[in-house]
């Protein structure tokens, strides 16, 4: 780059990406330094949880996404059995080594059974947090759903009052829903460069922009995107000969920056299902009338799909497919955690399902905890090169 | 004359394989790894040219593969080792469409076309129980070295069934098994049995079909080739070159960019 | 409504009745009558052991497929391997529930089980009690188009949950599970072209009661030493009878005979071993290919599995409700029911610590042992930390053991001898009161 411009777009990107990879890996912020406007810090497990709800009570909502692949097992291995998923395993591990001493409470989902059992090993150990299942349905076809998720997300909102002593007001929540509505908007502009222009925000980029918001208010997360969308607009960088991609793991478990560093050297993902719970909701949440109706209502009438929700609406196969009619993909690129029965059961499903298409596809093992990428690197080339072979 | 050359830059072993216009072996090398990467690929490359009596200069494309591809820095270019073991598969025996490759620490099953190119592959997963890893576990075990595994296992007149499909648990169950008076031959079946069924089931993921040639380190061990015929019901290719399989196919590769694509070889 | 204590009238106990033949015949019966159903035009339903709402299927005739006790009778019957293998061959994963493997195996084999040809089934109801439970419909929704139910039961959401019945959260959970159940209904009146009938319901919901009635007495009977009974073996019987004659004649009459019996024996100070030494909880499922085994190396010591938390969540929790069906209101009762028993006798597994330390004192536990399966996340992913928890508050010895539901391959003999010998010299270290206990019981029964 030669010509000054009034700012320089990679120097602002990168900035944006360091605020976000800084906060990724900060410890939990301590009591008397929480973001202005906060109280207290909630926990939730991946993968949807409303984040509204805890945002209008004044808790900062951290999404625990598991220890990565530098956090030292020293408890956990004791508490749960080794067939357990990795991110089960550390986020026991980060609670029972006092990293999350620092929240004011911890909430799970019946997403699989190992998730529900977090539940339990909370209580046992961590009795002054509040420990929850927020129930969530996986019959969500039947009339009566919105009802039934309405009453579990009063549930909620009652106990987050009784834990912050504080009443959560209307009014508070539609100004939960603005917020959020607006971030999700800038993560689907996001996610729309990806699909448009994928040489100009890698997969790796696209990840670590999002996942900020786990770890920062809504509000700050919101202006880091606008900044972020505004430099990757500007960025001058042109398509390389690479096949197009989809990447599905049913991500609850979060697979190490490794793994998408690879990703990105040999493919453009022009779309995947990383973090999804983030972006769960597809449409804006109606910003009046009853707001808990509206939360409830959008989980129900506009979401994504994951294999741990049943939707009788959106098959596994049918909701991949139309990713990668969407985002014009040559292939897919299928992974699922070591031990998440879920995606495994998907990633066969899905395989099956693509052969049948005839479309191309690789499958990937993969843990958070992982640190070897060799044999990784190894299959994504080789599979890079047949597409590209085959494409020529 | 365009000579080219294949550079397989593996974990324990460097292999270089020279070939001439025709596809023809001038010259190979073999080297066990014991300085850096980036020399013994250098070094395995020179001896191979010293083989074939030419000099590097002769030498019009160098394809680098295996682990260590990007190691080979002298090469115009990289091509993964299940691509070029495809390839050099299909070289070795010309019918092949599925390549089992047991190696030391990863199994992989490629399914391949008449030309060479890959259609599927699979690998195994972070579970070493199809992998030669098992076997080292019972050389460990059975203090006895890897190469004599498998004309002892022959010998069994009544193998025992392994159960465990844990690598780590596998040294006490043979242990115990030992313990308890049975032959060693016996348990050695079980566990070549173990390791082949599990060969099996990865191959039939990317679909079998014949012929099936059986490559890497692995492929040298009798009782192996035998049991993966009797469970594949099939005859299995294997070859003394196969540890050359990587190298030749990445020199397959460099002669595809100097001489363009060319019908498949006769054996 | 009505409570457990409700007395039902005594009928005499069938001489010669052997629990174990009596349920292989019913069982064998049952598979027998799945081989005719598609001849005889009958429409068949899949259902799982928690969360089924079996009483709604047999109103409209269904046939009942459990494709769990499919998948371990192929344990019971040592072909459980076979059926794996060929699924792991299709492509499933080693870490998946080998129940899940050992069906698509069946599947595969094109539903030929060691007991007989599995007819295909016109509806499946799969509940969230466990998460396995809806990805395996899942798998038959896409590969044999079965139509697909979800039953979404609200469970226990937290430590210390206290529901009863009819307070507000029990009203709206109930009222969430009625919403689905007349969903259900009209899928089952679409697919038999009937209406259902409440008479039909009730009648069905009566025997229920009666064999819930029968079943927590047999429970308690077991309380006593010595124990009549293993819950760990001849349990697995009584609820094979409890899950797949829920509500038909037969369990009645099965449970009936079988409280009768037991009665008996304890009266006779009979026990399940000759000296009844340790008296022991089983936390976890069994492991069909050797549970026989499991039992012998614990009797060989004199330890008797007085109780297990199995027997209460692979029977459909109804009896740690403590509500029988109000067969005047039928559908709402079994709405309530349903609600609450899948908070307190299903989902509370994510909670275990809680009954457990009950369930110790009230079986008079000498100690608890925990058995992890791989591949069995429901029972398994908190063992060890509820071990741990019960190891700092309570003096009581626990053991924790591994193998799998049915893929012999996890089942490693030598290890768990060698665990449960530990065990049993912990245990007796610790003074060997039982068999004074035990023959002092016996004594005042015969009295």
């Amino acid at each position: 780059m030669t010509a000054q411009l009034p700012y320089d777009h990679e120097t602002e990107l990168e900035h944006v990406l360091e605020r976000c990879n800084a906060a990724r890996q900060a410890p939990l912020p301590a009591k008397d330094a929480l973001p202005e406007g906060f109280s207290g810090l909630l926990g939730h497990f991946p993968v949807y949880f409303p984040e509204e709800i805890a945002h209008a009570a004044g808790l900062l909502p951290v999404n625990v996404l598991g220890g990565g692949n530098r956090l030292e097992m020293k408890h956990a291995d004791a508490r749960m059995g080794s067939f357990v998923c990795s991110i089960c395993r550390s986020t026991a591990e980060l609670g029972l080594n006092g990293s999350l001493a620092g929240l004011a409470g911890f909430v799970t989902h019946p997403i699989c059974d190992a998730a529900k059992h977090l539940a339990g090993i909370w209580s046992r150990n961590f009795p002054e947090q509040l420990s929850q299942i927020l129930y969530l349905p996986q019959n969500v076809n039947t009339p009566g759903a919105v009802r039934y998720i309405a009453a579990e997300y009063q549930r909620l909102r009652a106990e987050l009052e009784k834990a912050t002593g504080r009443r959560v007001e209307d009014e508070a929540l539609r100004a939960s829903i603005r917020l959020y509505n607006h971030n999700r908007a800038l993560l689907r502009e996001l996610y729309a460069v990806r699909r448009d222009e994928p040489w100009k925000l890698s997969c790796i980029e696209s990840s670590l922009l999002t996942r900020a918001r786990t770890r920062m208010p809504c509000e700050e997360h919101t202006a880091l995107l606008g900044r972020a969308l505004d430099a990757v607009r500007h960025r001058a960088l042109r398509a390389q000969d690479k096949p197009r991609v989809v990447f599905v793991g049913g991500f609850c478990e979060q697979p190490p920056v490794e793994m998408l560093e690879t990703l990105d050297d040999n493919c453009y993902v022009v779309d995947d299902d990383l973090l999804i719970g983030l972006r769960w909701l597809s449409a804006d949440v109606p910003e009046t009338g009853d707001p808990i109706w509206a939360l409830a209502e959008s989980y129900v009438e506009r979401s994504a799909a994951s294999p741990v929700q049943h939707d009788a609406r959106k098959s596994k196969e049918g909701y991949l497919m139309a990713m990668l009619r969407e985002a014009r993909a040559d292939a897919a690129i299928l992974t699922a955690a070591k031990f998440c029965e879920p995606g495994l059961d998907d990633q066969l499903a899905w395989s099956k399902h693509l052969d049948e298409a005839g479309i191309p596809y690789l499958v990937l093992e993969f843990e958070e905890k992982m640190t070897s990428f060799e044999q990784m690197a190894m299959q994504v080339e080789t599979f890079a090169e047949s597409l590209l072979f085959a494409l020529a | 004359m365009k000579y080219v050359a294949g550079v397989d830059v593996g974990s324990t072993q460097t292999k270089a394989v020279i070939l001439d216009e025709h596809r023809a072996i001038v010259g190979r090398a073999l080297l066990d790894m014991e300085t850096s990467m980036t020399t013994v690929a250098q070094d395995a490359f020179r001896a191979a040219l010293e083989a074939a009596g030419i000099a590097e200069g002769d030498v019009a494309w160098v394809a680098g593969t295996g682990y260590g591809r990007y190691k080979v820095t002298f090469g115009r270019e990289q091509v993964t080792e299940i691509s070029c073991h495809a390839r050099g598969a299909v070289t070795l025996f010309p019918l092949t469409r599925t390549v089992i490759d047991v190696g030391g620490q990863d199994t992989k099953a490629i399914s391949v076309a008449p030309d060479g190119k890959v259609l599927n592959f699979t690998m195994n997963d972070k579970c070493a129980a199809g992998t030669g890893r098992f076997l080292g576990a019972a050389s460990f075990a059975l203090e006895m070295p890897l190469s004599e595994l498998g004309p002892l296992a022959l010998k069994a007149t009544n193998p025992v069934r392994i159960t465990t499909t844990c690598t780590v648990f596998a040294e006490s169950e043979i242990i115990s098994h030992l313990s308890k008076g049975l032959l060693p031959e016996d348990v050695l079946m079980g566990v070549h049995q173990a390791i082949a069924s599990r060969c099996v089931s990865l191959a039939r993921r990317v679909g079998i079909a014949s012929e099936v040639t059986f490559t890497g380190g692995v492929s040298r061990n009798v009782a192996m080739v035998r049991l993966l015929e009797e469970q594949l019901e099939m005859p299995v290719n294997v070859s003394q070159d196969a540890h050359f399989c990587g190298a030749l196919g990445a020199a397959l590769y460099a002669h595809e960019r100097v001489h363009g694509a060319q019908p498949a070889l006769a054996a | 409504m009505n409570t457990v204590a409700e007395k039902m009238p005594p009928a005499p106990a069938a001489a010669g009745f052997d629990p174990r033949v009596e349920g292989q015949r019913l069982i064998r019966q049952w598979y027998a009558e799945l081989e005719q159903a598609s001849e005889l035009g009958q429409p068949v339903a899949n259902v799982f052991v928690m969360g089924n709402a079996v009483e709604i299927l047999r109103a409209f005739d269904f046939k009942l497929v459990f494709p769990e006790i499919n998948s371990l009778q192929t344990g019971v019957r040592k072909a459980s391997e076979e059926y794996i293998r060929l699924s792991e061959d299709y492509g499933m994963s080693p870490d998946v529930c080998s129940y899940v493997k050992a069906d698509v195996g069946l599947i595969l084999k094109e539903h030929r089980h060691p007991a007989g040809r599995i007819p295909k089934a016109h509806l499946a109801v799969a509940s969230n009690m466990c998460n396995t439970f809806i990805k395996w419909a899942e798998i038959w929704e896409r590969w044999l188009k079965t139509p697909t139910f979800v039953l979404d039961l609200p469970g226990q959401r937290s430590a210390g949950w206290q529901v009863r019945p009819g307070d507000a959260q029990h009203a709206a959970d109930a009222r969430w599970v009625e919403a689905q159940f007349q969903e259900l209904i009209a899928r089952c009146e679409a697919i038999t072209g009937r209406k259902l009938d409440l008479e039909r319901l009730a009648e069905i919901e009566e025997r229920v009661n009666r064999m819930v009635l029968h079943w927590n007495n047999v429970m308690v009977l077991n309380r006593v030493c010595p124990a009549p009974y293993n819950a760990m073996l001849d349990g697995l019987t009584f609820i094979g009878i409890m899950n797949v004659y829920r509500g038909a004649p037969e369990g009645v009459e099965f449970m009936r005979t079988l409280e009768e019996h037991l009665k008996a024996k304890v009266a006779r100070g009979e026990g399940r071993v000759a000296e009844e030494r340790f008296r022991l909880l089983f936390s976890g499922t069994p492991c069909y290919v050797s549970m026989r085994r499991l039992v012998e190396l614990f009797e060989t010591w004199g330890g008797v599995f007085a109780y297990s938390d199995y027997l209460t969540f692979a029977a459909g929790g109804m009896d740690a409700a403590e509500l029988l069906y109000d067969t005047s209101r039928p559908l709402e009762s079994l709405a309530e029911v349903t609600a609450l028993a899948a908070q307190r006798g299903l989902s509370n597994q994510f909670f275990a610590h809680e009954r457990l330390a009950r369930q110790i004192r009230d079986y008079g536990a000498d100690g608890v042992v925990f058995h992890g399966i791989k591949s069995c996340r429901f029972v398994s992913s908190g063992m060890a930390d509820t071990r741990e928890y019960l190891n700092r508050r309570l003096e009581v010895p626990t053991l924790y053991i591994e193998s799998d539901l049915i893929d012999p391959r996890y089942w490693s003999d030598a290890q768990i001898k060698n665990r449960v010998d530990a065990f049993f010299e912990a245990l007796g270290q610790r003074g060997g009161a039982a068999p004074a206990r035990g023959a002092a019981e016996a004594q005042r029964r015969s009295a």
